[in-house]
């Protein structure tokens, strides 16, 4: 039906040019070639059709290019997952109903198909900046709808009328926002195929070097109460149990765990008793579910679980921010008694591997039989020897630790803690490698600390009878500075984890001011993270809590509908459907004040005087004032007693205002003789 | 008063009882809380539905963010149920009166719009009549004539009109349904009659194509015309001159002899066809200027010519069986219909008494 009313004005299109590019643009990382160009087809067409080159494409181009989107959706599918498979399926759904759009209606289904890619762009795109640009994104698409009912207007008049409706449904939505429970997920949900970040679950002599190069954050922390030292910031991530020569890999039995989650979630530890550190941890997506903790730790939110190598570990993994509260008991021992299978899987050691390593450790056997100081002995070895800290160690062949203890003499964490692990396992000590990060940067105005990719660490246990799992980290032992004061105590940023990084904001370091600005922006994203992307139902009653005291559902549904109600007349007030009678008073109050101003002057206006007389024996009286004075009053009697459109109202009283100030300077400025004549 | 009320349902039937009750008719109506009524549109459903979607979404995503959307996608529902009621009230509806028409053929009627401030995209129809949409309505009066199917003759009432608005975004239906009391008179549709003219009268004359037409000349004055150069000073309005009003001729007529009787049979076996015959047989008359009297069982309408005289008859013979002043508590239409728009405005421009017909009835 070609009803007048279903046809799409120029101006619409124009708004649906703007809009289209507007909301793909984000999702550009997430299409493919294919998807690409057909999108890029649909959006020139629409250019031919708006600047009347081409008209309405024929149907063959359209089913040509529905198999196109079909065909390479299906082909792809398999590589890219199913939940990028269905936004490319979205995003070229969207494309072809931008071509064929005919009326109303199918304007109407491109800005709902819209506003759910917006909602997917969110998914991977969460920080403040991007949620700005998404709103605006969104606003964009609220124009068009607008367009269609505002059809001749600027384009600039309809994007401010759909700011204005956008900012006046802010506050309902708002107070929904903090007051709506948050649910668990319903259903499982397909997640992108993403490449991991951070930690493996593999280390080899060389591994952490690439993390060593990412100035990315990895996660944040803040404290309760007051935050560790320098030297007791290791979070632990990983423990690798397995050597085989070549890569250290957790045991089997973890890995097996790791696997079954419920089984996990039944076998997890109990909350250990004594003096714990409380902190809350903000982890970076990873796609992969290792979480952080200091020494034994141990986290009460859902979906962690508590590892029996005092780790945590999340149930999915981690695609968004994730937030989870833990309690490190630092002083508590872990695992004091050790099975005799754990003892023999830490012991375990390739046959006929490292000959000048194990003759190495046969000889502090030798001299140190107490576990405890053979341990203090090899890490005094590290300190002695000639040893150098570098991110770019020589290669090592086979025989890995003799290359690196006795030829190259260099290396990085991993280097040393393999060979301490190495040395104590051959001397009969029970030890592991452990991977995660190390230190943290304070900010101190947000009071968090900022742990980066640059900062993962490898560091060594050792299990001594009656203390448990003892850290030692022989990394401290030659580079005291990196594990005392942070890794850019010791390394220059630009030449580390800057180097392939040159936009990094953490560039911004050297210089003080900047710095400063750099953590600011930092503390808003922080809060952001914190209370916006992590706002849960804690988070939702802390809130409360704060807000109203002791919350009880009686006092909320009072305030709910108090504040909706509120929300509701300013809205009304806003469109201008409640009007509260000002304009004549002040009006009458601006004549009230300059008559008072006149009587102050020796000419006060008596009782029922009109207006215009009263002006007149003024100006006889004081003929300075006689035309400001005789303007005003026109223009008084004109709003007072004329009937005029809103527009000319406005225009008038505009005017008033003015004559009104230049007549008060002019009494003002008369001086005291004029006055008393 | 005919209304068009076939296959009213019963719950219409209350339906409509409920709204004259609590909109009665009355012109002009300001619209307001009382008279308002806002529900979804289809698509206002259709975007709850995606509210719903993407909180669920959000939901298993665990994404607060997505939430926020859906969120604030509700939000501005509830922004736009504002903003819809806001685009109606404080509309001001006034019908005028509008052209007479004959039967069968669309009565419009005209309904001014005024706002007080700016309102946007208002629809008014009439039942299932075509919309007729208003992009703006401000204080500025704006007057639209909308259509109405009718077949039927007399004061014909358009039942109530839709007035309704999308604005701004589709979301919610504002309407309201308002009976401005605004009857429309329509003429009998006209139907030629075959049989002479002669016949029809009451009293036949010698002089057939004289009959009953007026011929100039001095005895009855007639109308005021424009002076044209040459003409006799005797002729020249001088009061009106005087007054002002420019050099006008007085023009006098002369009837040539006896009026043609025009006398309803109410035996008649088809009475409608009768009343269309009757009023083209007035219009005949009226177009070659002969005088011409109307008689009806319960009125009499005296030989008369000119165009306030049609419309008498006419009306007349339009609310057949009742009479015209029984029903005619608002003023006549003012307004002619006829082929010939100049013609039109010449009539309009006719001043005429609204107690006219009473006059006649009671003379």
């Amino acid at each position: 039906m070609a009803d007048r009313q279903e046809i799409i004005t120029r101006h619409t299109l124009a708004w649906l040019l703007l809009v289209n590019i507007a909301v793909l643009a984000p999702l550009h990382d997430k299409m493919t070639h294919w998807t690409l160009a057909i999108c890029s087809i649909c959006f020139v067409w629409r250019v031919g059709i708006f600047s009347a080159k081409v008209a309405r494409p024929p149907r063959y181009l359209v089913t040509l290019l529905a198999l196109a989107s079909a065909a390479t959706v299906a082909l792809v599918t398999s590589q890219i997952g199913i939940l990028n498979g269905l936004i490319n399926l979205l995003i070229l759904g969207y494309a072809l109903k931008y071509i064929e759009m005919r009326d109303r209606r199918d304007v109407r289904a491109v800005v709902m198909v819209g506003f759910f890619l917006i909602a997917i762009t969110f998914i991977e795109k969460y920080s403040l900046w991007f949620t700005l640009q998404l709103t605006l994104v969104a606003t964009l698409n609220l124009a068009v709808l607008l367009s269609l009912y505002r059809e001749n207007e600027a384009m600039v008049h309809t994007a401010k009328r759909a700011t204005q409706l956008l900012l006046q449904s802010v506050p309902l939505a708002l107070l929904l926002f903090i007051v709506l429970p948050r649910f668990p997920p319903l259903w499982l949900v397909p997640n992108a195929n993403n490449v991991t970040t951070g930690l493996a679950d593999t280390v080899s002599l060389g591994d952490i070097n690439q993390l060593t190069r990412s100035p990315a954050l990895a996660f944040r922390v803040s404290f309760d109460n007051e935050p560790p030292q320098h030297q007791q910031r290791y979070w632990r991530a990983l423990v690798m149990e397995h050597y085989d020569g070549k890569s250290w890999t957790p045991s089997a039995a973890i890995k097996q765990l790791e696997a079954n989650p419920s089984q996990a979630k039944a076998a997890q530890r109990q909350r250990p008793v004594g003096q714990a550190l409380q902190y809350h941890v903000i982890a970076e997506p990873s796609h992969q579910h290792w979480l952080f903790g200091l020494d034994l730790a141990y986290s009460p939110s859902d979906g962690v679980i508590n590892l029996p190598d005092g780790r945590l570990y999340a149930i999915s993994s981690v695609e968004q921010q994730y937030q989870y509260s833990v309690a490190s008991y630092t002083e508590a021992s872990l695992d004091s008694q050790l099975s005799e299978a754990q003892i023999q899987g830490n012991l375990q050691l390739p046959a006929r591997s490292n000959p000048k390593t194990l003759a190495l450790a046969e000889r502090f056997k030798q001299s140190y039989p107490d576990p405890q100081q053979r341990m203090a002995a090899m890490m005094r070895y590290f300190n002695e020897s000639p040893y150098y800290y570098t991110l770019q160690p020589p290669p090592v062949g086979p025989q890995q630790i003799d290359d690196f203890l006795f030829e190259n003499q260099a290396g990085f964490c991993v280097h040393y803690a393999s060979a301490l692990a190495f040395m104590a396992r051959q001397t009969g000590i029970p030890a592991r490698l452990v991977t995660g990060y190390q230190g943290g940067e304070w900010n101190q105005s947000a009071q968090y600390l900022s742990v980066y990719q640059y900062m993962a660490h490898a560091w060594v246990e050792a299990w001594l009878p009656n203390h448990g799992w003892t850290r030692f980290d022989p990394t401290a032992m030659i580079a005291p500075e990196r594990v005392e004061q942070g890794f850019d105590a010791f390394f220059n940023p630009a030449d580390s984890y800057l180097q392939e990084r040159p936009f990094s904001s953490l560039r911004l370091r050297q210089y003080p001011l900047l710095n400063q600005f750099r953590l600011s922006i930092a503390s808003i994203d922080y809060y952001w993270s914190k209370w916006v992307l992590g706002f849960d139902n804690q988070r939702q009653q802390q809130l409360l809590k704060r807000l109203l005291g002791d919350v009880d559902s009686t006092k909320l549904a009072i305030l709910i509908i108090c504040t909706m109600a509120l929300i509701g007349v300013a809205i009304a007030y806003s469109v201008g459907l409640l009007q509260f009678q000002r304009q004549p008073d002040r009006l009458k109050a601006g004549f009230d004040a300059i008559t008072a101003l006149l009587a102050k002057k020796g000419l006060p206006r008596e009782t029922d005087e009109p207006p215009q007389r009263y002006a007149q024996r003024v100006a006889t009286h004081l003929p300075t004032l006689a035309v400001p004075l005789q303007r005003y009053i026109d223009c008084y009697m004109a709003l007072k007693y004329q009937p005029h459109s809103s527009s000319e109202r406005q225009a008038l009283q505009q005017q008033i205002t003015r004559y009104r100030r230049q007549l008060r300077l002019a009494i003002l400025s008369l001086d005291g003789r004029q006055a008393t004549r | 008063m005919q209304q068009a009320k076939a296959g009213l349902k019963p719950y219409q039937g209350w339906w409509q009882h409920w709204l004259s009750r609590r909109l009665p008719a009355q012109s002009p109506i300001t619209l307001a809380h009382k008279s308002i009524f806002i529900l979804p549109s289809a698509f206002g459903l259709f975007w709850l539905g995606v509210v719903i979607l993407l909180f669920l979404f959000g939901t298993n995503y665990q994404n607060n963010l997505v939430i926020g959307l859906a969120l604030l996608l509700l939000s501005i529902f509830n922004t736009c149920i504002i903003y819809s009621y806001r685009n109606l009230a404080g509309l001001t509806l006034n019908a005028a009166q509008g052209p007479a028409v004959y039967a069968g053929e669309d009565v419009l009627y005209p309904v001014e719009l005024t706002a007080k401030q700016a309102q946007h995209q208002i629809q008014l129809r009439y039942g299932n009549n075509a919309p007729l949409s208003a992009a703006r309505a401000d204080d500025k009066k704006q007057r639209l004539l909308l259509p109405f199917t009718n077949q039927g003759r007399g004061w014909i009432h358009p039942g109530r009109l839709t007035v309704e608005t999308h604005y701004p975004l589709g979301l919610c239906r504002a309407w309201s349904v308002v009976d401005l009391a605004n009857r429309q008179l329509v003429f009998a549709a006209p139907k030629a009659v075959m049989t002479p003219l002669s016949q029809q009268a009451a009293h036949a004359h010698e002089q057939a194509h004289l009959k009953g037409s007026l011929v100039a000349g001095v005895e009855e004055f007639n109308t005021l015309k424009p002076y044209v150069s040459g003409e006799s000073p005797n002729q020249i309005a001088w009061k009106q001159l005087a007054q002002g009003r420019g050099m006008l001729t007085k023009s006098f007529g002369e009837p040539v002899s006896a009026p043609t009787w025009l006398i309803l049979n109410a035996q008649h076996p088809d009475i409608e066809q009768h009343l269309s015959e009757l009023t083209w047989t007035v219009d005949t008359l009226w177009q070659t200027q002969q005088v011409f009297g109307l008689q009806l069982p319960m009125l009499t309408i005296a030989p008369n010519s000119g165009a306030a005289h049609r419309l008498q008859c006419l009306t007349a013979l339009a609310v057949y069986p009742e009479v015209p002043n029984a029903v005619s508590s608002g003023s006549p239409p003012v307004m002619f219909h006829t082929k010939e728009p100049s013609q039109t405005q010449a009539n309009a421009a006719t001043p005429e008494k609204p107690t006219s017909s009473q006059e006649q009835h009671n003379g």
